[in-house]
Parts: C-alpha cells; structure tokens; sequence
C-alpha cells in the first residue's frame, strides 16, 4: 500500500512539474500499467518512487542472481556514449551538438592513442554526441542489426538483465537486444590468443563475499564500445565489478583497458545503480529484426531525412 | 520580460531533456520538438515492432485531398511501460494525435518520450481520450 501512495506521489509530482509549461501533453495516467495487467507476463520495471527509500533487508553472501533492472539512472540508456564519458559539451539537456570530427570540448575527455583517434574518426554515430552525423551517413553497425556486443550491451542501453549461478557458472541474460553471456567460475584461465567472440570471453571471481569481478576479453573489433561511437582493439580487456550493496541493490562499474586505443584505463559505468526486481519477474523480450529495421528506415527513418515534398 | 525568457528557456530545455535519448534511428534533427501538430484521421496500419511502434493513418489536407500521415512511438517494450498493447489501435479507428512534426515536412511526426514520468502528448482514439 505505501509502496503505491509512494509511487502515486511520485506520478503526481511529475506531472505537476511537468504539465503546465507543456500544452499538448497530458500528465501521466495515475496507476501504472503493471497495476492494470491481466497477468504476470511481461513484466514492468517500476520507477523509482516506487521503491526510493524503502529499506532493503542485508545483502546475502556470494549471490548476485536475480532480475536486475536500471530503471533509477534514465533505464540505463546512454544516448550519448558512456554515462561517466559523454560526449557532450555540456551536461545532458543543454544543446545537442555534432559534426565534430573527434571529441574536443567534451566535458570529460578520454585520452586516445594516435591509432585510437584514427579508429574513433572512422565511427560515424547518429546518436546525440559532438560526433553526431545524419543517419544517411552514419555507419553504426547497431542500425543493421548487427550485434550490439560486449561491452556496448551495459554502455548503450543497459535496461534489465537477468544473472543466474550454477555450480561454475555465472550465467547473463541481457534484455536489449537478446544477448547471454556465460562467466566461468571454475578458475579457469582466459584463453591466449582467442578467436574473437561478439560477447567475448569471461571469467569471474568473488572479491569478498559482496563483489563479484569479471574479466572478459577475445572482443570482436567490428563492435563499438557505445553509442558515441567510441572504438576498440583486439587488446580491449573488460572488467566488470558487480557490488551487491543490499539485498535490492547492486552497483556496476565497468573499466575499459586498450592501451592500443586508450592512453590509459577508463571507466564506462562507475557504480551504477541496479534494482531487483521480484522473482517472478518475466522479462520482456526485445529484439532486432533486420527486416523490421528497414521497414521502418523505409517508412519513416528516410522519409524523416528526405527533402521536403513541400517547398 | 525575465519571466517570460524563464518560461521558454524552461520549456525549451525540458523539450531537449526529454527528446535527446530517442533520436536513435534517424538522427536528432529529424523533427522539430518546439512544435505539435494534431494529426486527424482514420487508422489503416498499426505496426507493433522494433524499433519503433508506429501507426499509419489518413487524414485530409486544407484542400480535402488525403494525407497518408505515419506517427511514431518509442520500441514496445518502452510503449508497454505506459499501458500500449498491440491492439491499442486497429484498423478503422478514427482518431486525433498530438506528435512533433518532421523538420522537413512530410507527414510523419513523433510522440517523443515514453518514460513512465514524463508527460503524454494527447492521443483520442473514436471519441475516447486515450492519453
């Protein structure tokens, strides 16, 4: 009952804030649309009045599992690039700039290598960033459906995913855009010089009894590390810190290390906030159909971007 | 004169806040998030699909010839968040949608942001106020 007077507070707070300077929009329906679902399938992450301040019971030890989702930071989508890296100017909301050959001017700058620039230059993202180009000439590899890859699936849109453990293995399920990922824990090595993978190579060990790290390499080169168009080697070595701070929160911190691309290490995620979701959570699925995508490039991603029919 | 500029500046950057993360597919500059247009007409298609819903409708110009008009969405999972189902709209409906209109002017326009708190451009599907 509170956790539903908490989240109608916090509707009713958004939609007086936002409303009145907004003609043509309505606030926001009172009730959720998981309050009017007829069953429990496809399941709604809920915002987060619904659950901010509410008290968690302790961590369990060693256990990451469970359906985790972003919903506090944007739903985890970083439009821009890397949430701790975006390549904007100035914070989000504040102009959307583009046309620049590289990142200069953006409010936290990465530090590339000469054949890093070379290799960022070559990326042509259409999403909103100083490098932004028209989506005709854009060459994301995304807006064919190719596969997102690791680490771009927790650096672009990180919604929800899904972490089970087995007696060796971490086993991920990434909503956006369907991708699993297996981590060994069985102490194994990370392969030498591996055939690249989309996903790579991971293998995963408890820090302390609240930390779980993962080391992912073998990364297909043809990925971008996010939507900024932001590139990588065949040396890219992923880790990935997940940090339980309570049984309903964890924090995610992902590091990038290219030392072919990047003049030193940089972090994509820095204790970014997961919430769990309830265990019968059923996650929604979203794909990417190559055939839908242009289907909808042909009626409409074109015809947005065609000259005008009226002039 | 101060409160008037407050009130734009406002309004402008709460439009920018809620346009910039759903420019994915065609670049950020495609539609004019300053302006609405009412799109009227009757539904011929409803596309329930990645990467964005849309719905296709006809509509009738100044001068009464038909307007094949297209309004997007954001993906399904995105419209699901906000009570859309792939039957919110079927063939036949007659309905009214406020979106942003495309820059250069062909008929397709966009419902911008489907976040659960941000607030919904108006949608009136057979005489209902649907959102």
């Amino acid at each position: 009952m509170s956790k539903c007077l908490a989240f109608s507070i916090g509707v009713l707070l958004a939609g007086i804030t936002l409303s009145p300077v907004l003609g043509a929009q309505t606030a926001p329906p009172k009730a959720a649309a998981e309050e009017t679902k007829p069953d429990k399938w496809n399941s709604i992450p809920p915002i987060k009045p619904a659950y901010a301040g509410k008290k968690s019971a302790p961590a369990p030890r060693r256990d990451i599992s469970g359906v985790w989702d972003a919903a506090e930071a944007d739903g985890g989508r970083q439009p821009s690039g890397a949430l701790e890296h975006v390549a904007l100017t100035a914070p989000r909301g504040q102009g959307v700039e583009g046309g620049q050959p590289d990142e200069t001017g953006i409010m936290r700058p990465l530090q590339y290598t000469a054949a890093g620039l070379e290799a960022l230059k070559a990326n042509k993202p259409s999403g909103p960033s100083v490098r932004q180009v028209p989506a005709a000439i854009a060459n994301d590899p995304l807006d064919q459906c190719d596969p997102i890859g690791f680490p771009r699936m927790e650096l672009y849109e990180l919604r929800t995913i899904e972490l089970a453990q087995t007696a060796n293995q971490v086993i991920y399920l990434n909503q956006f855009y369907g991708n699993f990922r297996v981590i060994w824990t069985d102490g194994r090595e990370l392969p030498k010089d591996p055939d690249p993978r989309w996903n790579g190579y991971s293998v995963g060990k408890w820090v302390d009894d609240y930390t779980f790290v993962v080391d992912t390499v073998g990364l297909n080169t043809r990925s971008w590390l996010d939507h900024a168009g932001r590139p990588h080697s065949d040396a890219l070595r992923v880790e990935e810190r997940f940090h339980r701070v309570d049984h309903d929160n964890m924090e995610l911190t992902v590091t990038i290390y290219d030392p072919k691309m990047y003049k030193e290490p940089w972090q994509g995620l820095n204790k970014f906030p997961l919430h769990l979701q309830p265990p019968d959570y059923d996650m929604p699925e979203f794909l990417c159909s190559p055939l839908d995508m242009a289907e909808y490039n042909r009626q409409i991603g074109n015809t947005v971007l065609a000259p005008s029919d009226k002039k | 004169m101060i409160r008037m500029f407050r009130t734009t500046s406002f309004v402008a950057l709460t439009l920018l806040t809620i346009s910039i993360p759903l420019l994915a597919h065609h670049g950020g500059a495609s539609y004019d998030t300053a302006k609405t247009v009412t799109v009227k007409g009757t539904v011929t298609e409803y596309i329930w699909s990645n990467p964005h819903v849309f719905v296709k409708l006809d509509g009738k110009d100044e001068t009464g010839n038909t307007v094949h008009w297209i309004v997007e969405g954001q993906n399904p999972v995105s419209m699901m968040a906000i009570g859309w189902t792939k039957n919110t709209f079927k063939p036949g409906d007659e309905v009214e949608i406020d979106a942003m209109p495309a820059k250069n002017g062909n008929p397709v326009a966009f419902l911008g942001s489907a976040s659960p708190t941000a607030p919904r451009r108006r949608i009136v599907i057979n005489g209902k106020q649907f959102q």
